[in-house]
């Protein structure tokens, strides 16, 4: 009995201690959440004056910038050990069919035989890489995960001013912040549709098609006259339905500006301009494709790593993914000739675009040491220049000096490529809020809602236009949550 | 001081001392892993914020979270579809629980039985979900199963696509994952049963149907409750299945799958947090009157309980009698 007892209070009191523990510093940061809240406006204010200022002051004379660096010459006879942080799972392995991690290692080695590359590669990098970076000190170098702008610096070390990288690599202002940038791309891509030429050709297509209507006739005419899938929808990868974002912006409106400002102060972007262009017209011709049986029979069990196989051997007319795809689809079969990519098949005003934006951008951590802060950037600049990553990748050209197109883009001479501007003054984190607010991440792993197309088109529940107006009406709910003004 | 020294050099104070380190550790973990999370999910509920924003740039929003839960309607329409789930939980629970009963008794390879029906409950759900994924592929596992019992394809629904039945197709790999393990808990249960009350059951001319709704159901009642209340909350928190077959798309999106994407891909942390509490919430009523309504279905096992208590210990008392001459017989004939 008195046993029983003595736990009971032994048990009290722990509890008790935890409980006061708890108390504390509940208290304190209810405290703590009182004074920000009254103080919210002052601390808002000092924020911004403290952002401007270090703004102004990042990247002083004497301090490292990526401009500055020569490869082969500069930190030869640094040494250091770096641990890198990769996305590419399928290049962490000696069975990749191209160059992989290992390989590129050893030649950085062969000019920077000190700087030890650690290399990891994560596979679900879009959320793992965020949760690594709560932890400061998750290594030197790692691809920007989707990061709000205004945070970059208290992640990211500054790389120099946007304005004297851009002479060095471009698209770097993806991961720029007023006017400093903190990311290098590690390869670009252009947007346009994977295709089997074999199929194309065998159902009669003579010229490739150049607006939504002919894609949609020459998506018939490979039903009808192949045993193809002609549109294959990789529904059930989900991240495959992203891709169809991509195509909103400079694409389907030739206007660089489209996404990083145009857009975010449109009233109702969603709605026809009704001469077959912009987002309208993109997401109809995946309802169109959809509705007129113009997809695999079932879209609820598709296979993203058999599809690669399957456009080889000519099973899949298409399939709407960026260039990076290339590669991978020549490689799953023996028929690597018979894959190539078309631009979109939009054209505003008589000429076709294709927005051309970075993959994954590189950055430095701003908490690790000098030396490995150097080394990062070293290896960085060694990626970017030497290793002829983003060739082998069937990428553009990332290095400012390198301006040959791989053969991916073979169709793509009469097209010109948009790059995405870099958003005004004080609206670079507009997009992301707009895009958290209205739910419809565009561009931003929004797969769901282009999933919710081809299951509306395929249950005839919904009329593209609901669709669209339901769009409309969530992005103008966004814009109105965020004060933004409409000016067209 | 010396009258503290002095008592932690007691019987008594050495017991105090032990049962407070022996606490220490765990109820450190507890608080650490558990509770402080848990408080730090509720103050994220309160603020506007994304998973990357930085402390000081969160937005306290008060309860704007919650009154958000409950305008939307995609939040609460999940929650029906909990409906399937709880049924197929019953269906597993009836189907586990006959067959508990038959392997109880001496079967032929019951414990080959056993073996093959606790598997799938040792796979990870995630396998399970690639599993079931080619299982209802178009012609693939189940339609060629169901073409050999004459069945035409083009009368096959298409099992994930087919609003009318992907609901059911997910609620059944749940069923196949989860029935072995209910099963043998009720094994389990049902060995503890004494066997002489079938004896005593079979004298009295009960037979095996009688024998298990008034024997073996009160008896592991305790155990069948238990099942119960964890089938329905695992059903209002269905997560596996449609996450990893369907992605949540046409419809198969339960309030779990639809908080993942609020949180991970919407990036509204805030939100995802009051969504969790509220579903806390939800189970904790449900359980209470679950609890409620399984003592009110149980309230007759409850007075047979007493009788079980009355028959067990003239049981015993019998026994005990029939050790005693046994003993006595066997001491006797040691001696002849």
């Amino acid at each position: 009995m008195k046993l029983k007892k003595l736990i009971a209070i032994s048990m009290a009191s722990v509890l008790t201690i935890a409980m006061i523990g708890c108390g504390n510093s509940n208290q304190g940061t209810e405290g703590a959440e009182a004074a920000a809240e009254t103080e919210a406006p002052a601390a808002e204010e000092a924020a911004e004056t403290e952002q401007t200022a270090e703004a102004a002051q990042a990247p002083t004379e004497g301090e490292l910038k990526y401009t500055d660096i020569t490869l082969g010459e500069d930190y030869t006879d640094l040494t250091a050990t770096i641990k890198v942080l990769n996305h590419r799972t399928d290049m962490g392995s000696s069975d990749y069919p191209g160059k992989n991690w290992e390989a590129y290692i050893a030649d950085f080695n062969q000019m920077y035989p000190n700087i030890t590359v650690d290399l990891e590669v994560l596979s679900n990098y879009a959320d793992d890489g965020l949760l690594r970076l709560q932890d400061a000190d998750w290594g030197d170098v790692m691809e920007i995960p989707a990061v709000d702008k205004a945070d970059l610096n208290e992640y990211y070390l500054p790389l120099g001013t946007l304005e004297d990288i851009t002479t060095q690599a471009n698209m770097c202002q993806e991961w720029s912040y007023e006017g400093i940038a903190y990311g290098v791309p590690t390869t670009a891509a252009a947007q346009g549709i994977v295709y089997n030429k074999k199929v194309f050709e065998a159902a009669g297509v003579q010229t490739l098609p150049k607006t939504p209507d002919e894609f949609i006739t020459a998506l018939k005419a490979i039903k009808e006259k192949t045993d193809a899938i002609p549109l294959y929808t990789n529904y059930a990868a989900e991240w495959t339905m992203g891709a169809w974002d991509a195509y909103i912006w400079g694409s389907a409106t030739g206007n660089a500006a489209y996404k990083n400002h145009d857009i975010l102060h449109t009233s109702n972007p969603f709605a026809d301009p009704g001469d077959g262009t912009h987002a309208y017209n993109v997401y109809k011709i995946l309802f169109d494709a959809v509705e007129q049986g113009l997809i695999e029979e079932d879209y609820s069990t598709t296979d993203w790593e058999g599809c690669k196989g399957m456009i080889n051997n000519g099973e899949i007319g298409c399939m709407v993914l960026g260039s990076w795809s290339v590669t991978q689809m020549q490689s799953a079969g023996d028929h690597p000739d018979d894959i190539g990519y078309m631009p979109f098949p939009i054209t505003v005003d008589g000429k076709q675009y294709a927005t051309a934006g970075p993959d994954f951008n590189w950055g430095v951590n701003i908490n690790s040491t000098p030396e490995n802060q150097a080394a990062g950037m070293v290896f960085i600049k060694w990626m970017t220049e030497q290793s002829g990553f983003s060739k082998n990748e069937g990428g553009l050209p990332i290095a400012a000096s390198d301006t040959e197109l791989p053969s991916v883009y073979d169709e793509f001479a009469d097209v010109t490529f948009v790059s995405n501007a870099v958003p005004v003054e004080g609206e670079f984190d507009l997009l992301n809020n707009l895009n958290s607010e209205s739910e419809l991440m565009l561009d931003q792993e929004g797969n769901k809602k282009n999933m919710e197309i081809i299951e509306h088109a395929a249950n005839a529940d919904m009329s593209f236009d609901e669709i669209m107006d339901d769009w409309n009406a969530r992005w103008t709910a966004a814009q109105e949550e965020s004060n933004v003004e409409i000016t067209n | 001081m010396k009258g503290v020294k002095k008592w932690v050099k007691s019987r008594k104070g050495q017991q105090t001392v032990i049962i407070i380190a022996f606490l220490v550790v765990p109820l450190t973990l507890l608080i650490l892993f558990t509770y402080f999370p848990f408080a730090e999910m509720i103050k994220f509920s309160f603020y506007k914020m994304k998973y990357a924003t930085p402390p000081a740039k969160r937005q306290f929003v008060g309860l704007d979270n919650y009154i958000k839960v409950f305008q939307r309607d995609d939040c609460f329409r999940a929650l029906k579809l909990c409906g399937f789930y709880i049924t197929g939980a019953m269906v597993q629970l009836v189907i586990a629980l006959y067959l508990a009963t038959v392997l109880s008794f001496k079967t032929r390879g019951g414990n080959i039985f056993k073996g093959v029906m606790f598997f799938p409950f040792l796979i990870s759900g995630i396998a399970i979900g690639y599993i079931f994924k080619f299982f209802y592929t178009r012609d693939f596992v189940f339609d060629t199963v169901l073409q050999w019992c004459r069945f035409q394809l083009d009368q096959l629904p298409y099992w994930l696509r087919d609003q009318k039945v992907n609901n059911w197709a997910l609620a059944a790999s749940s069923v196949w994952r989860y029935f072995g393990q209910n099963m043998v808990l009720f094994i389990g249960a049902i060995m503890s049963v004494d066997s002489e009350m079938y004896e005593a059951a079979e004298l009295d001319g009960a037979n095996k149907i009688q024998q298990f709704f008034h024997i073996i159901l009160p008896s592991i009642k305790t155990i069948v409750t238990l099942n119960i209340i964890l089938s329905i909350t695992g059903s209002l928190s269905a997560f596996d299945p449609p996450f990893v077959i369907t992605r949540g798309g046409n419809g198969t999106g339960t309030y779990f799958v639809i908080m993942s994407d609020i949180a991970h891909t919407d990036q509204k942390v805030g939100l995802a947090c009051a969504m969790a509490i509220v579903l806390f919430l939800i189970i904790f009523v449900a359980t209470i009157i679950q609890k409620a309504v399984l003592k009110y279905l149980f309230r007759n096992s409850n007075a047979d309980d007493e009788t079980y208590a009355m028959k067990k210990k003239r049981l015993k008392g019998q026994k005990r009698r029939f050790i005693t001459i046994k003993t006595a017989a066997a001491e006797g004939g040691q001696y002849r």
